[in-house]
């Protein structure tokens, strides 16, 4: 049905694509696979009408189409989610699901007309929500359905999803995928991009890997790979699952965290958990367990109404990031971090030496040289790739900017440091690095508390997890790092009815 | 000052291969200064006289520079100060005040109108802060509030609208060059007595943005106020301080103001908001905060006041001024919107 060859696009010295093939046949999910910078964003953009290829061509239905601007793509058929929302938050879903083609009369926007097309949309995703609901009033993953529905209001025939689930629990991606199902099955051809393999072996049909602008499988079934055949295909070598080194954790000292029947007032009752110097513990739980608010009451964001928060063994009550950093030496690595872990449009000089321009300062002044050595540093052992210090944030590869946002917290030598999922979004090959390098921090005596939804990822670092659910703590258990096993006690404890509710 | 100051050696070659020379503002402005002088000049010699046009000049870029730097002060954060001219008008009554009541010396009556200044700007800090509410709202509600106070306060300290007398030594900032004061027979050159006071302002506050914690943490917490608070920046404390340092500044502005008139009046401050902006964002100062220039504020008033200057001479109407001064403004902006522009498409790609 699509078919796009010898796709060729280069950007200021970096050939983003060269030439990469896709063709898509309808009433089948194909997988759109490759590691961060392979070229997978450029190619969708491509398809959308936002870049202009520089060489190759476009057929649709065997007619080769040009589209000028996403409007044109999106007339041609062609719809796409981004993996950013793009919903504006003030308007009610109907509005936004209408926005790029509002009916109206007379010049006046026909409200009538819009709802009845909004329920039509949430209709075929059995969507049951108000079209005059405001999008801000939703959870994120009625945003992403609501997304969906607005791509499916034209008359859309290829649906390109960009990492739809990165933000879903995995019930929300279930339904999510019932509904691509359906889809495939009216006809629609469904691109999905995705990191998670786990997903795609679960949903797509067939799969094309791009490995520097290339595709070195195309529209192959993906029956015929196996997960770590299709990791091999990205990384272009062979790759091994990380094994890492085993550490020791003394549990007879006292604990360097520890939470004692802690509330809050995001409404966390009785939580209590403690990690130990050199240890991982793994924080797991559904998205909205309240995992990141309890991390942020904990350092003074949130309230703590209850309980007893311990650091070292000592009692201590929290006000805010500085005190938690200065008096206490812990750490927070954002979520989001574009949000709130880095500033994007700042130095990395900058965002390196923020927490220890204090430390170097003399007379309220910082020297060039201190802070340069301090950034060299932490740098260099984060391997940070850089042109110069100077460089802005934001221009750095995603793993690269998580390793700004981590090496912060390094620069201020904390020995308690909060992890909140670190790696979505990051390729395989930089989260296997990532690991290593949360583990050797751990193995040099740091107490990490790891907040994840990833399971595997849980599972391969952590020493003991504890799950969370609504607020409370579900249940802990040791971590002997054997998946199948684990997970499964996990997701037990997951789906376990709440011990009071 | 904007963080590619200062860049090493190669990093600076890069950045040239990058972008244009004339797409580097401050170098465009030198160059825009000295073909707007050579451009007057030219059209009327007089505008290179000494007496009639530059001693005077130079006491009104002291001014406005030291306007513009209360405006950059703010901007540092992504927030704006509406009422620059009112903290300046209540800096300079306090002076005044203090001169008429209890006779006191200049550097008292100086002391006093920064204080003044300051203590406004840490109030509307303080709101913003608490509140959350818009900078622009706050400060525009404040200067609202104190149009009306300064009048008042006027019409009730003194006979009309200004203060009577002025402190000794008052006379001399706003009517001495150094060419008046002489060792022997070399005497200083013909720069006013206001100037040298600007110019310690501007280096402070360059040196505070530049190096110092609090300052690179106000631009930090400009640049995004979310990874500011997690990052144990104390986001709210830098806010206020800001706005303090940006009321400071106006009340800086008020006292030199006042000098160059000869009173201390209500009417002070009341021309101050345009070129508050003008400057800072000639100069390539960012509105959404993160990165300011003081070098490119001091060049952009010394834009302005030569235009001011020159159409003056050229005996132009008022309004004609405003006009023209107006449509800089616009081509200002414009410009460093195509600045943006390239360096997008010269960037990293998507």
């Amino acid at each position: 049905m699509l078919l796009a060859e010898g796709l060729i696009k280069s950007f200021p010295g970096v050939r983003a694509l060269d030439g990469a093939t896709l063709k898509l046949a309808a009433g089948s999910v194909h997988a759109l696979l490759g590691e961060n910078g392979a070229g997978k964003s450029t190619l969708v953009k491509i398809l959308t009408g936002v870049y202009r290829p520089d060489g190759g061509r476009v057929l649709l239905d065997g007619a080769e189409v040009h589209f000028g601007s996403p409007l044109e793509a999106l007339r041609a058929g062609i719809g796409v989610v981004h993996q950013e929302r793009n919903l504006v938050p003030e308007f009610s879903i109907a509005e936004n699901i209408a926005l790029q083609h509002l009916p109206h009369r007379g010049g006046v926007v026909d409200r009538t007309r819009m709802r009845a097309e909004a329920r039509r949309c949430l209709g075929l995703l059995d969507l049951d929500l108000d079209p005059d609901t405001r999008v801000a009033e939703l959870s994120v993953a009625q945003a992403q359905l609501v997304e969906i529905a607005k791509a499916l209001s034209v008359d859309t025939r290829v649906l390109l999803l960009d990492e739809p689930t990165a933000s879903l629990t995995g019930e929300e991606a279930d339904r999510l995928y019932a509904i691509v199902r359906k889809l495939t099955a009216a006809g629609h051809a469904v691109v999905l991009v995705s990191h998670k393999l786990e997903e795609v072996f679960a949903v797509a049909d067939t799969v094309t890997v791009l490995r520097d602008g290339h595709s070195v499988a195309q529209a192959q079934p993906l029956s015929g790979y196996t997960r770590d055949g299709i990791v091999d295909l990205m990384v272009g070598r062979a790759y091994a699952s990380v094994r890492l080194a085993d550490r020791t954790v003394d549990r007879a000292a006292v604990p360097a965290l520890e939470l004692t029947g802690v509330s809050t007032g995001h409404g966390h009752r009785d939580v209590s958990l403690s990690v130990a110097r050199g240890e991982i513990l793994g924080l797991y739980g559904l998205v909205g367990a309240g995992r990141t608010e309890l991390a942020k009451a904990l350092l003074g964001l949130g309230e703590i109404t209850g309980g007893e928060v311990r650091v070292h063994g000592t009692p201590v009550r929290i006000r805010d990031v500085g005190q938690a950093l200065r008096q206490y030496r812990i750490g927070y690595v954002p979520e989001d971090r574009k949000g709130e872990g880095l500033f994007l449009e700042q130095p990395i000089a900058r965002n390196v030496g923020v927490t220890v321009w204090r430390r170097l300062a003399r007379l309220g002044l910082i020297p060039d040289r201190g802070e340069r050595r301090v950034v060299d540093e932490y740098t260099e052992l984060l391997g940070i790739r850089l042109a110069s210090p100077q460089q802005l944030a934001g221009q750095l590869s995603g793993g690269n900017q998580q390793k700004v946002s981590l090496a912060k917290w390094l620069a201020a030598e904390c020995d308690i440091l909060i992890v909140d999922e670190p790696t979505v979004g990051i390729d395989v090959r930089t989260k296997a690095a990532f690991h290593e390098l949360i583990a050797r921090l751990a193995g040099q005596g740091m107490a990490i508390l790891l907040i994840s939804s990833d399971l595997p990822e849980v599972v391969t670092l952590a020493d003991r997890i504890v799950v969370l659910g609504e607020g409370a703590v579900r249940g802990e258990l040791a971590n002997d790092h054997d998946y199948d096993a684990v997970s499964q006690r996990v997701i037990r404890l997951i789906h376990a009815a709440p011990a009071a509710a | 000052m904007k963080q590619d100051d200062n860049p090493s050696p190669p990093e600076a070659a890069r950045q040239a291969a990058r972008l244009p020379l004339w797409a580097n503002p401050r170098i465009g402005l030198v160059v825009l200064l000295i073909a707007l002088i050579a451009l007057f000049t030219t059209l009327r010699p007089a505008f290179l006289n000494t007496q009639l046009t530059l001693v005077p000049m130079q006491s009104d870029i002291s001014v406005y520079a030291v306007v513009g730097l209360s405006q950059l002060a703010v901007l540092s954060l992504g927030h704006m100060n509406m009422a620059v001219g009112r903290m300046a008008a209540m800096s300079a009554f306090a002076a005044g005040l203090l001169h008429d009541r209890l006779d006191a010396p200049l550097i008292v009556c100086l002391l006093g109108g920064l204080a003044t200044g300051a203590l406004l700007g840490a109030l509307a800090g303080l709101i913003i802060a608490r509140t959350g509410v818009n900078s622009f709202v706050v400060t525009l509600a404040l200067d609202f509030a104190l149009i009306g106070l300064v009048s008042l306060l006027y019409a009730t300290f003194t006979d009309g609208v200004a203060f009577g007398g002025l402190p000794a030594g008052m006379s001399a900032l706003r009517t001495d060059t150094f060419a008046d004061y002489c060792a022997g027979d070399v005497c200083g050159p013909e720069i006013p007595l206001l100037a040298p006071i600007a110019l310690v302002a501007a280096l402070g506050v360059g040196l505070l943005f530049r190096w110092s914690r609090i300052g690179r943490e106000v631009l930090m917490t400009g640049a995004n106020a979310k990874a500011a608070l997690l990052s144990g920046i104390p986001v709210n404390l830098r806010v206020v301080q800001a706005h303090a340092l940006s009321g400071l500044l106006a009340g800086l502005a008020g006292f030199l103001l006042s000098a160059n008139n000869g009173s201390f009046s209500a009417g002070v401050g009341d021309g101050f908001l345009l070129p508050s902006f003008l400057a800072p964002v000639l100069g390539g100062t960012l509105l959404v905060g993160g990165a300011v220039s003081v070098l490119g504020t001091v060049l952009g008033t010394g834009i302005t006041q030569v235009i001011y200057k020159g159409l003056n001479l050229l005996q132009f109407q008022v309004d004609e001024l405003k006009l023209y001064i107006g449509l800089v403004l616009l081509a200002a902006l414009s410009l460093d919107r195509l600045r943006h522009v390239l360096a997008e498409r010269r960037g990293v790609p998507a």
